[in-house]
């Protein structure tokens, strides 16, 4: 007997009333709820080709078309014991799917208003958060064409802002809200057109798959980098909000725009999830770039951030003022700072609280480097 | 402050936002006039948290839509006028669909008019 898997709800209310499945080989179905059977939920089933099930996701392909007009006569019907999260097996029709009592009627569109924008196109018919990046680089004015180097330091830069982004907008959350979220690898993005056609752009798309609301958790990153470049043709009020997300988030975005002045790039993106309307769209020139950097870089400690560690001394160098502190969470490393307090009377074996900032580096390689400074401490 | 369903730990969403002034949201029912039951989660046995609440929409364009749905092919849309005590919504997977965790005081059906 033929089995499928729900891969994602395309369109709920009161449960997923369409969604998509796959079966063992990776063959595309849509599955549509119908009249129960003995009180029973009970979906038809159809295997769809690729092309046309990205059509009903964008929008320009009715429901019913997608069921009744394919090259493939087979359908059925399935019977889900509760959870759509197991397997579900599949009972073969032999009447033809276009006499069946209970076919959607024609008109039933994904989407009601098509768009033309490519990344609210590109996330309707991926179902998931896409984001459109775009850069100028001098190289890229009279070809397609950029540096490897200019590549890959967008897109590093840009990974390493929505981390940070992210991990501000988790840390506004409430413990119980932070509990219930899947945090794996939600702060990341994944490439899925490396050079689209115009001037540079790259298509990324989160990797990780909306979740049971339809809902991305890089949504929440991408509002925070939005709220940064909301005003950067206005060098003070961009300051301002910048202030408000010190540390971290902060380094990051002083990092891409020291980048963008060293490219010689402005920078365009936009992005959008496939419930929305428009998508969101951002931009900094290069000649915007500029200033925003003189400015936040006189900010003192603009990118660090304040980190309390409690846990047992296990190394204290007085001379180096080097030290590591075996905590709950694992061991940490760092240095004194300098005009802040020595290590000297620490007893090794001993519980302190320390109280560190942690800055953030650069390496030539584009990575980061974290250093914990010391900058209080007490015996716990 | 009870709600019309046992919910688990965490539901509604910290995100669901209280209802305290005056809107208009639209559901499918099953007849004219509407009965309690058409107010049931029909998900209530599940154990996720936005299964227990209601599906409703903030247009009346998008319930006349999900008619087309065989589901849903005999349904009759209700609008229903919310009122400070309703309980809480939030905005849940294709705009304007909401979840609204009603509250158990709240009269639904006194505030319930089915239109088509």
């Amino acid at each position: 007997m033929k089995m499928i898997r729900h891969s994602t709800t395309l369109y709920y209310y009161d449960g997923p009333q369409v969604f998509e499945a796959r079966d063992a080989i990776g063959g595309h179905y849509i599955a549509v709820m119908v009249e129960p059977d003995g009180g029973k939920e009970q979906f038809l089933v159809a295997g769809v080709e690729p092309e046309r099930l990205r059509q009903f996701r964008m929008g320009t392909l009715d429901l019913r078309s997608l069921l009744v007009e394919r090259g493939e006569p087979e359908w059925f019907l399935a019977l889900p014991d509760g959870d759509l999260d197991a397997p579900l097996s599949l009972q073969p029709q032999a009447s033809p799917l276009a006499s069946f009592a209970h076919l959607p009627e024609p008109g039933f569109l994904l989407h009601d208003r098509p768009t033309m924008a490519e990344a609210l196109r590109e996330a309707r018919a991926r179902n998931n958060l896409v984001m459109e990046v775009a850069v100028e680089p001098p190289e890229a004015a009279a070809e397609h064409r950029i540096r490897m180097v200019t590549l890959a330091g967008l897109l590093t830069h840009l990974q390493t802002m929505v981390k940070h982004a992210y991990g501000v907008a988790l840390r506004e959350l409430s413990l119980d809200t932070r509990r219930s979220i899947d945090r794996s690898d939600a702060h990341l993005l994944d490439v899925v057109i490396p050079a689209a056609p115009g001037s540079f752009r790259v298509v990324l798309e989160a990797s990780k798959l909306p979740d049971m609301l339809g809902q991305s958790e890089m949504a929440r990153a991408l509002q925070r980098i939005d709220a940064l470049f909301d005003n950067v043709g206005d060098p003070q009020k961009t300051l301002a909000m910048v202030k408000t997300h010190r540390g971290h988030l902060a380094g990051a975005y002083l990092r891409m725009l020291c980048f963008l002045v060293q490219s010689r790039s402005g920078l365009r993106y936009s992005w959008a999830e496939p419930n929305f309307q428009e998508p969101r769209a951002r931009a900094v020139t290069e000649a915007e770039a500029g200033p925003l950097v003189d400015l936040l870089s006189g900010v003192s400690n603009l990118g660090a951030e304040n980190v309390t560690l409690v846990g047992a001394l296990e190394r204290a160098d007085v001379v180096s003022g080097a030290w590591r502190l075996a905590t709950q969470e694992g061991d940490y490393s760092g240095k004194t700072k300098e005009g802040g307090p020595s290590l000297a009377g620490l007893k090794l074996g001993n519980t302190y609280r320390f109280t560190c900032l942690e800055e953030i580096e650069e390496t030539q390689g584009g990575r980061e480097q974290r250093t914990l400074y010391l900058t209080d401490h007490e015996p716990v | 402050m009870s709600y019309r369903e046992p919910l688990p730990g965490g539901c509604p969403p910290a995100e669901a936002e209280e209802i305290t002034a005056e809107r208009e949201v639209f559901r499918l029912v099953s007849a004219n006039p509407a009965g309690l039951d058409d107010f049931r989660s029909q998900r209530a046995e599940r154990p996720e948290a936005v299964f227990r609440g209601v599906s409703v929409h903030a247009e009346r364009m998008a319930s006349e839509k999900m008619r087309k749905l065989p589901r849903f092919k005999n349904s009759l849309v209700c609008r229903v006028r919310l009122l400070n005590g309703a309980g809480r919504i939030q905005q849940t997977f294709q705009p304007p669909h909401h979840t609204w965790w009603p509250l158990a005081a709240f009269d639904i059906l006194s505030h319930c008019e089915v239109l088509a």
